[in-house]
């Protein structure tokens, strides 16, 4: 069945307007209640901590209907992790569960469990419950979750590629084991794919006593009630963008052996006003590398929805009805497309994806203000490294897990100044960032220091949220970190006027009291008694840094997130001491003198 | 001693509930007077001596019990009138209040700016010292930093400090060290310790409640003391209680040295007052005001207790009686979007100008143009006929919502009658589901002076059967104060797990908290056979990072070996309810332990006693008016009774509309009003209540 999204006004409207309001805020609240479910249940630190997770309603025909708190990355494109589900599956019945995490079947990378569940309306599968997770380990070679050298998925984890995990209600725990054999942690990985079972039950038993309370026949008018109102309010807000084809090119870091001078990914859209439509073009990219840094079709699909929908009215509903106004066009065999098997896409969520979610997000500034973003920071940095080895203090349990002690920050856009807890573009701003003491009681680590940079902002009207660093070591053993840190060669850079913002370093600090400069994508062993020192990137700026407000000038100062001597040189602004010790205040006759001048 | 009291200062007006020595309840108001509010808390009593026909000096000697809840600390919270904070923190943290553990926000929402910290960049000073994990002093305590710390803060004009220091809740040494400093370097100003206030280990949570503490602490410091004298200048020769935030009470001194725990103090009486007013396991207790709706839940008869409330951009930090907020008040406003979707709130038209039909000069559709509009709300009645409303005013603000949908003002009406009632409906299934209730099993108990207008049609989305208008609806909360027991919530850390089950432990836990619950039933002069305690564990599958609450019996206060598996299989039940799973074969870890010291105060002896005259069957109505209630039908004539017409046993048919002096209350057709002895309206809802609005 394919639906007509219909983004015209006069379209036929099926159930009373308020009712759409309802089971629109009745739909919300049972992804809410599956996302407390995955987070209160789960294990493993990066789901429950840092929320490294999403819920997601898609109808049976793998239409979007409702996300709540998810993490875009992993829900703009999720149609394609469960359509293989009914190609695959001729005996599809109430109370199955399927695991996919397989870039070949439509899944995003393989850390990320997608696990769906049909749901049943007297009889009829009407609907699927989705509940991703990013799992602490999937048994890959090295441990990490991101392996940007896995050249092929013979060198990642294990992957089911769309495989049933529940028959009728009970649970087949032969295939459970094939999963936790092979994995470091296999208690952790067991506990967290429980925790998604639990959210999908819990979606679809919701689901049906919504349908039992309102009838299914309401419930189907209002998804397709639902669809139409997504389509039109996406078309309105497209509707008022400047029409024209825009480009924005954009290089992820050198990866040794892979690509010496970086990977350039480019970007194309064309807006339809008229027709309420944009086309997100990704198809002029390099072939795929001999690495783990191609993006899988789901990532690709999603990453282009993601600068369309990061640039439109956050009020616009995110269903399947206003994607439909959003054209992707990929090409298999491409980086930054559609990847053929068996090609490696172990970090298809973060690096060059973000690469692409980045140059949609600035691509509308070529537009000119008030329209799109600056550059934020990109992944991922050593503060959000993948850390294991052997714990001495728990009788030398093997420990693994990606840890979130600082990640990069977030540019500007007219308006705003950028967003300190971005955690780069595919996330959204919506990873938790780790607390320091359930860090140090869970892993055989002392975090140091945690804090921002200052003046590692870019400057602009608006400002990009400064960088975060921190210093973090090993207690009585040696660990092993791994990270992929894009952003240390080609920094975030500024829009229509905006400077850029610093990258990141990663440096190993000795006993001896030496620094020693690591490499930007790395597995790393810190020998006890060295310690981790680490910069996220900063984000860069949006727009003529000599328009800046001066008062908001004075409250990056205040705020500690800019020295007096930048900001006065960088701003022409006059400060003068404030009415606290420590505060500054803006002297406005002498700043306008000097702004007057220039 | 003839009088027990318990006194809840709102935004607008102080309630005071009275009961004599016979059980009578009487019900009394005086304005909140805000920058005093001792004023208003005696003015209250004055009203009420009056009441009674004594002076005021007699009346306030004769009462045995006051029982108070405020909003001064909200108050100063949300109106940000909290006094100049300084905070020390570790070297190389500075910015844990500016990360906190990441600031929610909408996925694709960018136009914001990033929020302040609590506690501003400049009034935070970091010193050298470290804990470890284990309590080990990594590096010792620089005790001239904190010098330095004490002489920036004087010069900054700060009146209270925080110390939020890594570990110190496993070792609070330099905690302890730096209040010492602080103390004598700055004369006695009030300091806040984190492991004091907050002993969690969760830095961020630990830390902002210790400013949080902090900023309200000579505030409520102030208050509590002039309250003291005042009582004291008239003769107060009683008992002061006062309700905290966590679903129990505090003796004086206890609540000065932990003030943050007065936040939000009088709302949270509402669900006591359900849990009095109802035998029901679990009930729904909801509070519909001017600007916002107030929910909260009892499950299996206990009040449910949230971790993770918020104040502005910050957590509290500590846990806090579930009490949720939306924007679904009288004065919500009504917008239709470029979409063609109808919004009700959270925007709030407030008390100034208020509502369109008040005719202040508000222009924009509310809730309550909508009701009146409908003619639930009688525009000649409205609070007993002590204001008059302005329909025409209204019909013509319901015209912007009327125009662009391209629908009669009735319906309108309608729409946004019916919106907001999703709305709250939305919130009341939020808090439930999310606590494993299942709200259609639920009773509910109405608060506030406009739920019942809604009521009706909130209960049948919901599916629930019966619910309750209680008679002092209006001040629920401090009836909450007066007729339920005293209660004092504690809590032990004491970690140990069903591998190898640490029982003594346990049990010296539990012992430490019936001690301490012991010492407080003596201070509240509680006889010893009123006296109960109730237990609770928190317990968690091994790695799991959120822990359950889950009840259990210790008959003489002991933990056993042999409890263990009633205590494990109990947890993996309440699990499995929560969660749809459980994991038979994990290790449960035990991590807090739990007590409710309680002093029985005869709630349910003091509403016995409250007999109206009996006058059963059916009562004649005073008048009748049209209601418009759908678009599938005609305006109705519903027949409207008064409350004063009312006796034990009357009955009530829906449809039908009930007018008290301080509310009105629609019943739908096929509901049944019953009035109890006590005067609360209880409804049963029939087997035809209608389901879905399709077109």
């Amino acid at each position: 069945m394919t639906r007509h999204y219909n983004a015209s006004a006069e379209a036929e409207r099926r159930i009373d307007p308020f009712m759409i309001s309802v089971l629109k805020s009745r739909f919300e609240a049972i992804v809410r209640e599956m996302s407390l479910v995955v987070m209160r249940a789960s294990r493993s630190a990066v789901i429950k901590n840092a929320r490294d997770f999403s819920c997601a309603i898609l109808t049976y025909e793998h239409e979007l209907v409702s996300v709540e708190d998810a993490l875009p990355i992993h829900v703009m494109s999720m149609e394609t992790a469960t359509r293989p589900l009914t190609e695959f599956f001729d005996d599809i019945e109430e109370g199955d569960v399927f695991l996919n995490n397989c870039p070949f079947t439509g899944g995003t990378h393989h850390a990320d469990m997608i696990m769906a569940m049909p749901v049943f309306i007297d009889g009829t599968p009407r609907f699927w419950a989705v509940a991703l997770s990013h799992h602490a380990d999937t048994g890959a070679p090295t441990p990490s979750t991101y392996l940007p050298f896995a050249k092929t998925i013979f060198e990642e984890g294990l992957h089911f590629p769309c495989v049933r995990v529940v028959r009728k209600g009970k649970v087949l725990e032969d295939v459970l084991r094939i999963g936790s054999m092979r994995n470091r942690v296999p208690e952790l990985w067991l506990g967290d794919i429980r925790a998604q079972m639990g959210a999908c039950r819990t979606g679809t038993r919701r689901i049906q006593e919504l349908c039992g309370r309102y009838g299914e026949e309401t419930v189907l008018d209002f998804v397709s009630d639902w669809f139409d109102y997504g389509a039109r309010s996406a078309s309105a807000a497209i509707a008022k963008l400047p029409k024209g084809s825009y480009t924005y090119n954009i290089m992820h870091d050198p990866v040794p052996g892979v690509a010496e001078d970086g990977i350039p990914v480019n970007l194309t859209i064309h807006v339809d006003p008229e027709a309420g439509e944009i086309t997100v073009d990704a198809r002029d990219n390099i072939d795929c590398v001999k690495a783990g840094l191609n993006l899988s079709k789901n990532t690709a699909t999603g990453s282009c929805r993601i600068g369309v929908f990061n640039n439109l009215d956050s009020n616009v509903p995110h269903n399947e009805g206003a994607k439909s106004r959003v054209k992707v066009l990929l090409r298999k065999g491409s980086v930054a497309g559609e990847p053929i098997h068996p090609v490696g896409t172990s970090v298809a969520t973060t690096n060059v994806n973000d690469r692409l979610i980045i140059a949609g997000n600035a691509i509308f500034s070529r537009m000119g203000a008030p329209y799109g973003q600056a550059e934020g920071g990109s992944h991922q940095p050593a503060g959000i490294g993948v850390v294991s080895g052997i714990d001495p203090s728990k009788n030398g349990r093997t420990y693994v897990n990606q840890i979130f002690v600082g990640y990069s920050a977030g540019g500007a856009n007219h308006g705003h100044d950028g967003w300190l807890t971005y955690c780069g573009p595919a996330n959204g701003g919506l990873i938790q960032l780790d607390s320091i003491e359930v860090d140090e009681s869970m892993y055989p680590i002392v975090i140091e220091e945690r804090g921002i940079v200052k003046d590692s902002q870019g400057i602009g009207e608006f400002e990009g949220a400064p960088a975060a660093y921190g210093v973090f070591r090993p207690v009585g053993h040696d660990m092993t970190l791994v990270y992929a840190a894009d952003g240390t060669t080609f920094v975030p850079r500024g829009v229509l006027g905006g400077g850029d913002g610093t990258g990141s370093t990663s440096v190993r600090l000795d006993p001896d009291g030496s620094r020693i400069d690591l490499p930007a994508i790395a597995e790393e062993v810190i020998p006890d008694g060295s310690k981790v020192y680490f910069t996220a990137c900063g984000g860069a700026g949006y727009g003529d840094p000599s328009k800046r407000d001066p008062k908001r000038v004075a409250a990056s100062v205040n705020r500690g997130w800019m020295s007096r001597q930048r900001a006065e040189a960088a701003y022409d602004v006059v400060l003068v001491d404030g009415d606290q010790p420590g505060l500054v205040k803006v002297d406005h006759d002498a700043t306008v003198r000097i702004r007057a001048s220039r | 001693m003839k009088y027990e009291v318990c006194i809840d200062i709102g935004g607008t007006f102080t309630d005071c509930l009275v009961a004599d020595q016979n059980g009578n309840i009487s019900i009394f108001k005086a304005p909140t007077t805000p920058g005093e509010f001792e004023k208003g808390f005696i003015d209250v009593l004055q009203v009420a001596a009056a009441g009674y026909g004594l002076s005021t000096l007699e009346f306030i000697g004769q009462i045995s019990l006051i029982v108070h809840g405020s909003t001064v600390s909200t108050n100063a919270l949300v109106e940000r009138k909290t006094v100049r904070v300084g905070l020390i923190l570790n070297q190389g943290h500075k910015d844990m209040l500016v990360f906190r553990e990441g600031p929610r926000k909408g996925a694709f929402e960018w136009k914001l700016d990033y929020p302040e910290p609590y506690v501003p960049q400049n009034l935070t000073c970091t010193v050298p010292g470290r804990i470890d994990a284990r309590g080990n002093v990594l590096t010792p305590l620089d005790e001239q930093a904190v010098r330095d710390a004490a002489r920036h803060f004087r010069a900054a004009g700060v009146e209270a400090v925080a110390v939020g220091l890594l570990w110190s809740v496993v070792n609070p040494a330099h905690e302890l060290r730096v209040a010492e400093i602080l103390t004598r370097e700055l004369d006695g100003i009030p300091v806040t310790l984190s492991h004091e206030i907050n002993p969690m280990p969760r830095e961020y949570k630990r830390v902002i409640a210790a400013a949080i503490d902090a900023s309200i602490r000579p505030i409520v410091q102030t208050y509590i003391r002039r309250l003291e004298d005042a009582l004291r200048d008239n003769r107060f020769a009683g008992e002061l209680l006062l309700a905290n935030c966590v679903g129990g009470m505090m003796p004086v001194a206890e609540m000065l040295a932990k003030p943050i725990f007065s936040v939000m103090s009088g709302p949270t009486l509402a669900p006591m007052a359900a849990l009095a007013l109802s035998d029901a396991p679990d009930i729904i207790v909801g509070d519909m005001g001017g600007t916002t709706f107030d929910v909260s839940a009892l499950r299996d008869h206990q009040v449910i207790i949230t971790p993770d409330s918020m104040i502005h951009d910050d957590h509290l930090g500590i846990p806090k009686v579930d009490v949720r907020s939306v924007g679904a008040g009288g004065g919500s406003i009504a917008r239709v979007d470029e979409g063609g979707l109808l919004h009700v709130g959270p925007h709030s038209a407030g008390a100034r100008p208020g509502p369109a039909c008040y005719g202040k000069g508000g222009t924009e559709p509310t809730v309550t143009d909508a009701n009146t509009v409908l003619g639930i709300v009688d525009p000649d009645y409205f609070l007993g006929g002590k204001m008059r409303l302005d329909l025409e005013a209204a019909k013509t603000a319901l015209q912007k919502v009327a125009d662009p949908l391209g629908i009669t003002i009735d319906e309108a009406a309608w729409s946004i009658y019916t919106t907001a009632n999703h709305n709250m409906v939305s919130a009341i299934e939020e808090i439930t589901v999310r606590e494993g209730i299942n709200p259609r099993d639920s009773y509910f108990v109405c608060g506030g002076g406009a739920t019942a207008i809604h009521i009706a049609e909130m209960v049948d989305i919901l599916g629930l059967k019966h619910y309750m208008i209680p008679r002092y609806m209006a001040g629920l909360s401090a009836y909450g104060g007066l007729i339920s027991d005293i209660v004092r919530e504690d809590n032990a850390v004491f970690l140990t797990s069903d591998a190898a089950f640490d029982a003594e432990g346990a049990s010296a836990a539990l012992a430490t908290l019936v001690e301490r619950g012991v010492a407080f039933l003596d201070g509240a002069k509680v006889a010893r056979d009123k006296r109960t305690f109730e237990f609770a564990f928190r317990g968690r599958y091994e790695y799991q990072s959120f822990e359950i609450e889950v009840p259990f019996e210790a008959p003489d206060g002991r933990i056993t070996q042999d409890m263990l598996p009633a205590m494990v299989e109990a947890f993996h039940k309440m699990h499995e309810r929560i969660y749809s799973i459980r994991s038979d074969s994990d290790i449960v870890e035990f991590t807090a332990w739990k007590s409710r010291a309680i002093g029985q105060r005869d709630g349910k002896r003091l509403l016995d006693r409250q007999s109206l005259p009996e006058r059963k069957g059916s009562v004649p109505p005073r008048s009748r008016r049209g209601v418009y209630l759908g678009p599938c039908d005609d305006r109705q004539t519903l027949p409207v009774f008064n409350l004063e017409d009312l006796g034990r046993g009357s009955v009530l048919q829906g449809p039908c509309l009930v007018e008290g002096g301080t509310f009105t209350a629609y019943l739908k057709k096929d509901h049944e009003g019953v009035l109890d002895g006590q005067g609360n309206l209880c409804v049963e809802v029939g087997p035809a209540s209608e389901k879905g609005n399709r077109k």
